[in-house]
């Protein structure tokens, strides 16, 4: 990573990325290595007096089945939801690329989803796809019992995955749309004029060009949905039925938030956290070495 | 620069002038509750009542988004020492702010401003919930509930009943004949919440929920659920789910157990005297229903019913003019016109004898919009509180309550059986038990 | 168009118009659903046409929500927060991209991490921070027994506590990374020959050229900032300093209460709450053009 041709001015450079530094430091950093230092400890919800207990924390962590429930859920949610939300995103971003009479009406109509906030697109869902009340209950009458995420776990997860990847379209979109336009027209047209056909050009130059785009939404996308599922989660399945749709994020919200329980909320976030970095450091060297930057 | 100048100096001119009229600004304090929607409308226009009455103080309220929020936010807000001088908290969370050591217990500020509060007044089913184990209050009792058997008259009169059931088996039996003669879609609807299942129902049939009176004898208590009749009652209702009498019906399924009520769908669901005014102004025109109270299994002494709700805690580390401004506004809400305006205004019950015995003078129960919620204080007072029915004190309840829903949840989805998954809900509810025990080692409940 | 493709063209529309009918129904069923009295919404299955009840149903949940207010509050912080994350993530990231001093990349991972821990999850200790911002500095010097006598400074209850902790991650430096990456090497080698420092470089070259990625970022951030939910809950207990999406939360009551939500005026809040961030792409989609040409020169 990094350019060959630097500027040399290591004082500039480094005054540059202090305000950044400071933000972080006062408002991830500090409280985050105070929430860490409880998974070491019992912390009582007041405050005031916890004791050390070393590993404790950890053990009943991974003496309970249904954390690893709960890690093996967060993994289908977040493979499953970016690939639906990419993949789609994508498949409308080359086509509203090739600039078509109205794309400027997809162009805008296709960032709305992301513009609701979670609770609503939780609430709009679940009245959706509600099996006594919504629309999709339609099923129910020729194949009854074919559709009920309310008792069944399966469909339970492809709602929230759908829910999740419909609303995460609209990011994706606006990002490798703005990818797609800021490629040089010249090079396609040059390649449309040497015969090159629109699949053509697509695998050839508009997915490599395209590939640090991709990358980063890909990144963005499995981490935000380790990370930042809980509002659809809470509307939409409450983690149920029967901790079929659990998530990490989720259950770390419920033991410490709901349930006052900080220290082993805290030693939960360690473990999502080095999953997430694991996770981040894989794609990184894995999938960021076959991208050309320049 | 110059305006900032000016605004020094006019500030400094009207401190001069009127240092009397700043003598009257009412002093201030800030209240924190938990409700929302339409009873969160009804907590912000008592405090505006308060506000009304009186121009000694300010009660600056705000509500936090839920209960549960309420409960994060204060402690949150005590440990960056923030906090409010008064916060709402519901049932569960009264264990935490008993060991909390971060609260005023209502007893001192009572002595402290000579309030006029009547303990005695409150009734026992009430105050004991909030009263530590020696009978001393450390909140103030505030909106209180309790749960009701609501019945669909119509769909009763079809098999010939005009009253609601009385015991568990008659109810079944009644149910069962809705279904059979195709009255009505459901016999009776449920969801997965513990409050009236579990609580309710161990408390009327004087079963303990767990070891050690409940808890309120020390946190090394046990839970011993899965072994009480409880249990049975569970089996019943899988089997009234299997043979398609009863149904789930959860915001997830698209009608919770009130809407299923509401539109006719369901003959029976168990739910809060403090949905009385919601049902009734949201059931399908012209629809004959009524309430009645938990259904007993035969054979059973009947005993009260638990209180549900939320009460009002004062917190530690205000100053004396905060606190005198908190007696005055707890002296304001317990005086008996405004124990009378909560049930008016909501499906709460009145907390006091005195509220209770003018509201049954002046016809409030008569009034048809009113009538059946008297069965509700019926059920709360049926009996004299013992040490089982007085309440639960069980460490970090909330989470319990949801180990037991995700279980409930896993039997009624036929992913276990109901006897295994009350056995499960029993041993990851200890296991929440000990850690708390742990986290608040050397301290004893008061 | 680069050339006539009859067939494409097609199968272009009938996919984009698939898109945007996926994409969009759910909203429209949600505005269907203000314009029904409660009972109808209530029924099974809610009727897909329209009623006559729009105003009443918008009226209401416009006084019920304060949205006067609330809107104001939540614009200052949506633009505070984007405008102060794609000034600060920009600089940071050219710092990390164009120059070479020891320890940038483990800079940029300590950048980076704050993505892999949400707010929800570390709020209670952020919390205490934003009730005085100075203390984690204190902290710090009091370890080497440094009293440098900072004041205390409260964010609660501040337009300043509600944007500084949502500026405090990491999307904008990694899309600005990626960006800059991408940017050829002969411009700053140029820019360099011209005798252009640093800072002009970023300025005249680098900044223009990132409109559209700016463009992007800043309709994310506004959202992202637009929704927050639990942080202004928390921080600001002041009604005149609520935010809308709070204001939204106390309109639809939760689960707990049993309470059925009142839809029609719910839904009508939603979308009230909905318009702005919409307004905001509209605006910046000129942004997207103009990039557009620019990289066509």
């Amino acid at each position: 990573m990094g350019k060959r041709v630097t500027f040399g001015n290591t004082f500039i450079g480094i005054a540059l990325i202090v305000p950044q530094l400071l933000l972080v430091f006062t408002f991830f950093y500090w409280p985050t290595g105070e929430a860490l230092y409880w998974a070491f400890t019992l912390e009582p919800p007041f405050g005031g007096g916890n004791q050390w207990v070393g590993w404790q924390n950890f053990e009943t962590v991974f003496s309970d089945p249904k954390y690893y429930n709960s890690v093996k859920v967060s993994l289908i949610f977040a493979v499953g939801t970016t690939t639906m939300s990419i993949s789609f995103a994508l498949l409308l971003a080359l086509f509203v690329d090739r600039q078509l009479p109205g794309y400027r009406v997809y162009r805008f109509a296709y960032f709305w989803p992301y513009a609701l906030a979670a609770p609503a697109v939780g609430l709009a869902f679940r009245f959706i796809f509600a099996p006594q009340a919504g629309f999709v209950s339609a099923i129910n009458t020729y194949f009854p019992g074919a559709w009920n995420p309310a008792t069944n776990g399966n469909d339970a997860m492809l709602l929230i995955m759908l829910a999740n990847a419909w609303k995460m379209v609209g990011y994706n979109f606006i990002f490798l749309l703005a990818g797609l336009q800021s490629m040089p027209r010249a090079l396609l047209e040059a390649a449309a004029l040497d015969g090159a056909g629109a699949l053509r050009r697509i695998r050839d130059f508009q997915l490599p060009l395209l590939a640090p785009t991709l990358f980063f939404v890909l990144v963005i996308n499995l981490t935000e949905s380790f990370v930042d599922s809980f509002g659809i989660v809470e509307i939409v399945t409450n983690g149920g039925p029967a901790n079929a749709t659990d998530l990490m994020v989720f259950k770390i919200y419920t033991d410490g938030f709901v349930g006052k329980d900080y220290s082993l909320a805290a030693a939960q976030s360690i473990i999502l956290m080095l999953l997430v970095v694991a996770l981040t450091v894989v794609q990184f060297r894995f999938i960021e070495r076959r991208v050309q930057y320049t | 620069m110059t305006a900032r100048r000016l605004s020094v100096l006019s500030a400094l001119a009207f401190g001069l002038i009127s240092t009397s009229a700043l003598a009257q600004a009412p002093i201030k304090f800030d209240y924190w509750y938990g409700l929302t929607g339409q009873l969160g409308d009804v907590m912000a226009e008592h405090c505006k009542r308060f506000n009304a009455s009186q121009s000694k103080f300010e009660a600056v309220c705000a509500g936090q988004g839920g209960y549960d929020k309420a409960e994060q936010n204060t402690i949150a807000a005590f440990r960056a020492k923030q906090h409010p001088t008064i916060v709402q908290i519901y049932d569960a969370g009264t264990v935490n702010f008993l060991l909390s050591g971060a609260i005023k217990p209502a007893t001192e500020l009572v002595k402290e401003f000579n309030m006029k509060v009547d303990w005695k007044d409150y009734f026992e089913g009430v105050s004991n919930y909030y009263a530590t184990s020696k009978g001393e209050m450390w909140s103030f009792p505030y909106n209180s509930s309790t749960a009701l058997l609501y019945f669909n008259k119509d769909h009763f009169a079809k098999i010939g009943k005009t009253e609601g059931p009385k015991t568990v088996e008659e109810w079944f039996a009644d149910i069962r004949k809705i279904k059979a003669g195709g009255h009505a879609a459901c016999g009776f609807g449920f969801d997965f919440d513990t409050w009236m299942p579990l609580e309710q129902f161990s408390a009327i049939h004087n079963l303990p929920i767990a070891s050690r009176n409940n808890g309120y004898d020390g946190l090394d208590a046990e839970l011993v659920f899965n072994k009480t009749k409880f249990a049975d009652y569970m089996k019943d209702w899988k089997k009234l789910l299997d043979e398609g009498v009863a149904s789930i019906q959860t915001s997830q399924t698209g009608k919770t157990i009130l809407q299923a009520f509401t539109d006719g769908s369901c003959s029976t669901v168990l739910s809060s005297v403090a949905n009385h005014g919601v049902v009734a102004s949201t059931i399908k025109p012209g629809t004959n229903w009524g309430v009645v109270m938990l259904p007993v299994y035969e054979g059973t002494q009947r005993h009260n019913s638990l209180v549900g709700g939320a009460s009002l805690w004062v917190m530690a580390g205000k100053s004396k003019d905060e606190y005198a401004g908190a007696a005055a506004f707890l002296d304001f809400i317990a005086s008996a016109p405004e124990v009378k305006w909560m049930p008016n205004a909501t499906g709460y019950i009145p907390i006091t004898k005195t509220a209770f015995n003018q509201m049954t003078a002046e016809g409030f129960y008569k009034d048809p919009k009113y009538a059946g919620r008297e069965i509700a204080m019926q059920s709360l007072t049926f009996t004299p509180p013992n040490e089982i029915t007085r309440g639960i004190r069980l460490g970090n309840f909330t989470s319990i309550r949801a180990e037991v829903r995700s279980e409930l949840e896993a039997a009624f989805t036929g992913k276990k059986d109901v006897q295994t998954a009350l056995n499960d809900a029993v041993a990851r509810g200890n296991q929440i038990l000990r850690r708390f025990e742990q986290t608040f080692k050397g301290k004893t409940l008061p | 168009m680069i050339e006539r493709t009859p067939i494409l063209n097609f199968v272009t529309h009938a996919i984009l118009l698939s898109g945007l009918v996926i994409l969009l129904l759910p909203i429209f069923i949600v505005l269907i659903a203000t314009t029904h009295d409660l009972p109808t919404v209530n029924t099974v299955p809610m009727p897909l046409w329209p009623g006559s009840h729009m105003l009443e149903n918008w009226s209401a949940a416009w006084t019920k929500g304060d949205f006067a207010r609330a809107l104001v509050n939540s614009l200052v912080v949506a633009v505070g927060v984007t405008v102060g994350k794609i000034t600060i993530a920009a600089l940071s990231a050219f710092s990390i991209v164009y120059f070479r001093y020891p320890g940038r990349t483990v800079l940029f991972w300590l950048i980076f991490i704050t993505l892999m821990l949400p707010l929800e999850v570390r709020i209670v200790p952020t919390y205490a921070v934003a009730a005085d911002a100075l203390r984690p500095i204190k902290a710090l010097f009091s370890l080497g027994n440094i009293d440098i006598g900072l004041p205390e400074w409260n964010l609660l209850n501040s337009y300043t506590g509600l944007i500084l902790p949502l500026i405090a991650t990491a999307t904008g430096t990694f899309l600005y990374r990626q960006f800059f990456l991408t940017v050829p090497e002969e411009l700053c080698e140029s820019a360099k020959m011209d005798g252009a420092g640093p800072l002009r470089f970023f300025w005249d070259i680098l900044i223009p050229l990132s409109a559209t990625n700016m463009a992007a970022l800043a309709v994310i951030m506004f959202v992202y900032a637009w929704n927050q939910f639990l942080w202004p809950l928390l921080v600001v207990n002041k009604p005149h300093m609520m935010t809308a999406t709070v204001q939204l939360d106390r309109i639809v009551p939760g689960p707990l209460f049993g309470q059925p939500p009142i839809w029609n005026e719910a839904m009508a809040a939603t979308l009230i709450v909905m318009i702005p961030p919409l307004i905001v792409v509209i605006m910046l989609q000129r942004w997207f053009i103009r990039g557009l040409i620019q990289s066509d020169k």
